[in-house]
């Protein structure tokens, strides 16, 4: 793994470049790249380091990434999707996209079926930590403070 | 103000829809748009409110109105998203009144998107931040950062000019993966992969991915699937003009793959 404190920056940048692009407000911008370099170092560290598939680092990381997503979105009173539509886009599979057409191309049937299952896979996974954190109950009081 | 009144109703009836229409086209996911719009409804005092919201059409109706929206295309505005839940929390709260909360509408219906030249900026620098992330040195992400710009520009046009997204989507995807190949020509020892691979996330569907599972967490089954069918023809896009492009390259000078 490659020095992790500037892949953090590195991640959190570019999550705030795809904020821009959705018109994110200003003043979330921070937010918005902690949780897109959340998501990302705990997958390198998941992956890289403790040698876990694909799949299952994505599925860890997305649960940090999208536990603070919704910590972010009661601190700031925001919409949760605010943040997890930027912060989710470092996981997104866009290699796994990639790999199945090159290796379609090359004729590699079986590195292409085994590919594009893959990136099925971790679809799945970040489907299924955003479920397993967005189904954990809340007060609800502390989600609307102004609220009487 | 006498909040019975037919004509009353009637503006309410109509401010709340078109504060859901509006929050459906900027990127709301459906579950907040029939809360949002049930909130404001009671807080608005309209009498037998009901609505069904699906990802391209809002349908309510009241006592004595019926309203219907269709909303054709999405663009996501996240800073409209956020305006228009603060102010149905006001409306709720009761700091604000009708006439207040239609002014607010519009403001929010006025917020500015960031200039094209931003978002295409921005959207190339993510896509050489992403080329780093995903293991290149400098002429990958460089690479990238043409690439992505490229990409991006076409985009932006094919959006003015209303082309289909699913053509939009190929034809980007494909000119990602030839400014990447152009690049591997000028530099050879740069890895036309990863450069690719870096572009080709601006135009992932994590959008649609993303907000098809809170749909369907939410049990709008009918709209998640329509948002993860979305994704899944976005990501078939992709590899359709990743697919393209290298086979024109094959074919028309000869670039190994």
């Amino acid at each position: 793994m490659r020095n992790p404190l500037f892949q953090f920056v590195v991640a959190a940048f570019a999550t705030i470049f795809f904020g821009v692009t959705f018109q994110v407000p200003r003043r979330h911008f921070v937010a918005c790249g902690i949780v897109g370099a959340v998501g990302w170092v705990t997958y390198l560290l998941c992956h890289d380091v403790a040698g876990f598939s694909a799949p299952a680092a994505t599925l860890v990381a997305v649960l940090p990434l999208a536990a603070l997503c919704r910590l972010f979105a009661i601190r700031f009173r925001a919409p949760v999707t605010l943040f997890l539509l930027c912060g989710i886009f470092p996981l997104v599979p866009g290699a796994g996209i990639y790999y199945t057409a090159y290796y379609f191309l090359q004729d590699e049937g079986a590195l292409c079926a085994e590919r594009g299952f893959e990136t099925l896979k971790i679809a799945l996974a970040i489907a299924f930590g955003i479920a397993l954190v967005s189904a954990l109950p809340l007060p609800r009081h502390r989600r609307l403070p102004s609220k009487k | 103000m006498d909040m019975n009144s037919p004509e009353t109703q009637r503006r309410a009836m109509h401010l709340v829809m078109d504060t859901g229409k509006l929050l459906l086209e900027n990127g709301g996911e459906v579950f907040r748009v029939q809360q949002t719009m049930q909130i404001m409804a009671s807080s608005l005092g309209i009498e037998d409110f009901n609505t069904y919201v699906v990802t391209n059409g809002i349908f309510a109706s009241a006592n004595d109105c019926n309203e219907v929206r269709h909303i054709p295309s999405v663009s996501i505005h996240l800073a409209r998203v956020e305006a228009l839940n603060e102010l149905s929390r006001e409306l709720a709260a009761g700091t604000l009144d009708l006439e207040g909360a239609e002014q607010r509408l519009e403001t929010i219906r006025a917020m500015p998107a960031r200039r094209p030249a931003v978002i295409i900026a921005a959207a190339a620098a993510g896509s050489a931040g992403f080329a780093y992330l995903f293991g290149g040195g400098l002429p990958e992400t460089l690479g990238a950062l043409a690439a992505g710009t490229v990409e991006s520009i076409l985009a932006h046009l094919c959006r003015r000019w209303h082309i289909s997204r699913i053509f939009s989507d190929i034809i980007a995807a494909a000119a990602g993966t030839a400014v990447a190949l152009l690049c591997r020509a000028i530099w050879p020892p740069l890895d036309a992969s990863i450069t690719t691979i870096g572009a080709l996330m601006v135009l992932t569907p994590g959008v649609s991915l993303a907000m098809g599972i809170r749909d369907i967490i939410n049990a709008d089954y009918l709209s998640g699937a329509i948002r993860l069918l979305d994704a899944v023809l976005v990501a078939g896009c992709l590899a359709g003009g990743v697919v393209l492009t290298y086979i024109a390259a094959l074919a028309i000078w000869g670039v190994t793959i």
